[in-house]
């Protein structure tokens, strides 16, 4: 066995690890604790895989936007875990239980086992027509080109989701602000770590975005370490989130789905079908467009996580 | 060389494990966030041995993330540490 196959086989039996204390764990903080850290895990092993784009999209949405959403829910049914604890189920109902996850993970390991070797893939149809979308990077040239339909429908997605949690707001609260008041002290450690890194972080998400094109990165991974910059200024109370009756953040909001759906539009014009890009523009629109979604997402993102808002805006 | 920078990325993915074992345990949840912060420090320095020995290409951007991801995920563990919410003390005074 050489070293980098005991060092997979280490990692995977890590990940396994990490995974079962967090399915075992009681408490629902503890649990989120675990997933945080399987994320980060995840991510690597997305590394050794050469799936440097999943990787990014794993510690930013694995760990960190989904991580910090479990958080604010086990913080709001701290209150409750003592009640779910006394409707423990019987040992009758978790061995079912047990019994049935087993036979579904079972079921998906025969699957993927019997799978045809090498499967059906379109990978090399895609890296034969990288060159004419200009981009180097075959994801985002699936992501942007081949497969741009699907993107597009994906962003309308994230503003519908928006729309849904926004609609759970009480009546007398619609258009107000969701999130923690800004504090009036502003000292601590916290602060100073959302004074100190969103700096940082922002470089780096323009820096993905912008690579995406040519290099691992992309809208949605910038787009996301963006979301969690701002998510740290609103956590430390640096900051109140914007009133969502405001009507930039409802700009920001539907600017990445409204620029795509332009550029498709502008296809029938110009080159003749949909989301299709004129020879010689293609990455030049490409990048227009995903500057657009990582507003979007940086926007979106935090709505999501923050929730319905709370209070009324004045 | 390439043995060397594995079997580095080894070693320390084998401390980071050891010391999750001990820190994951708690008992109390401020000690459990700090699993996230070792696994961020020692997960990013395997990355980067691994990345260099088996030449990843836009590795050092994944480890920039997680880097700022793992900061972002302790500000969060703090901040639902804190004991109540201002916002439920603020409503309270009105």
């Amino acid at each position: 066995m050489s070293v980098i196959q005991a060092l997979d086989i280490s990692l995977a039996v890590l990940v396994l690890a990490v995974a079962i204390w967090t399915i075992v764990s009681r408490d629902a903080f503890a649990a989120v604790v675990g997933y945080v850290a399987y994320g980060l895990l995840v991510s690597l092993v997305w590394v050794r895989l050469f799936a440097v784009d999943v990787a990014l999209t794993e510690a930013a949405i694995g760990s960190g936007v989904t991580g910090v959403l479990l958080i604010s829910a086990a913080v709001r049914l701290r209150g409750t875990e003592a009640a779910v604890a006394a409707e423990w189920p019987g040992a009758g109902s978790r061995v079912l239980a047990a019994a049935l996850c087993m036979v579904v993970t079972a079921a998906l390991a025969a699957v993927v086992l019997t799978m045809p070797d090498p499967g059906a893939t379109l990978a090399p149809e895609a890296a034969r027509h990288l060159a004419e979308t200009e981009l180097g990077n075959p994801v985002t040239a699936v992501l942007m080109a081949f497969r741009a339909l699907d993107t597009l429908l994906e962003k309308v997605v994230l503003f519908l989701a928006v729309i849904g949690v926004w609609s759970l707001a009480a009546d007398g609260n619609w258009g107000g602000i969701a999130g923690p008041r800004r504090a009036t002290n502003r000292q601590g450690a916290l602060a100073f770590l959302a004074q100190l890194l969103p700096p940082v972080g922002i470089v780096v998400a323009i820096h993905i975005v912008w690579i995406g094109a040519n290099e691992p990165g992309g809208a949605f991974q910038g787009g996301a370490i963006l979301a969690a910059m701002w998510m740290i200024v609103i956590m430390a109370r640096l900051a109140e989130a914007p009133a969502i009756g405001e009507r930039r953040l409802r700009l920001a909001l539907v600017a990445g789905p409204a620029v795509f759906l332009a550029v498709g539009l502008m296809g029938f014009a110009v080159a003749n079908a949909f989301l299709a890009y004129p020879a010689g523009l293609a990455k030049p629109l490409i990048v227009f467009v995903e500057v657009f979604m990582t507003l979007s997402i940086a926007v979106s993102l935090p709505m999501l996580v923050l929730g319905p808002p709370d209070r009324p805006s004045s | 060389m390439t043995e060397f920078l594995l079997g580095a990325a080894g070693f320390v993915l084998l401390t980071v494990a050891i010391g999750l074992i001990r820190v994951l345990g708690g008992p109390g949840n401020v000690d459990r966030t700090m699993a996230v912060q070792l696994l961020g420090t020692g997960g990013i320095a395997a990355l980067l041995l691994v990345a260099a020995a088996t030449g990843v290409r836009g590795a050092e951007d994944v480890a920039l993330g997680l880097a700022l991801l793992a900061a972002f995920a302790s500000v969060a563990f703090v901040n639902s540490a804190a004991p109540e919410d201002d916002r439920e003390a603020g409503r309270a005074n009105e």
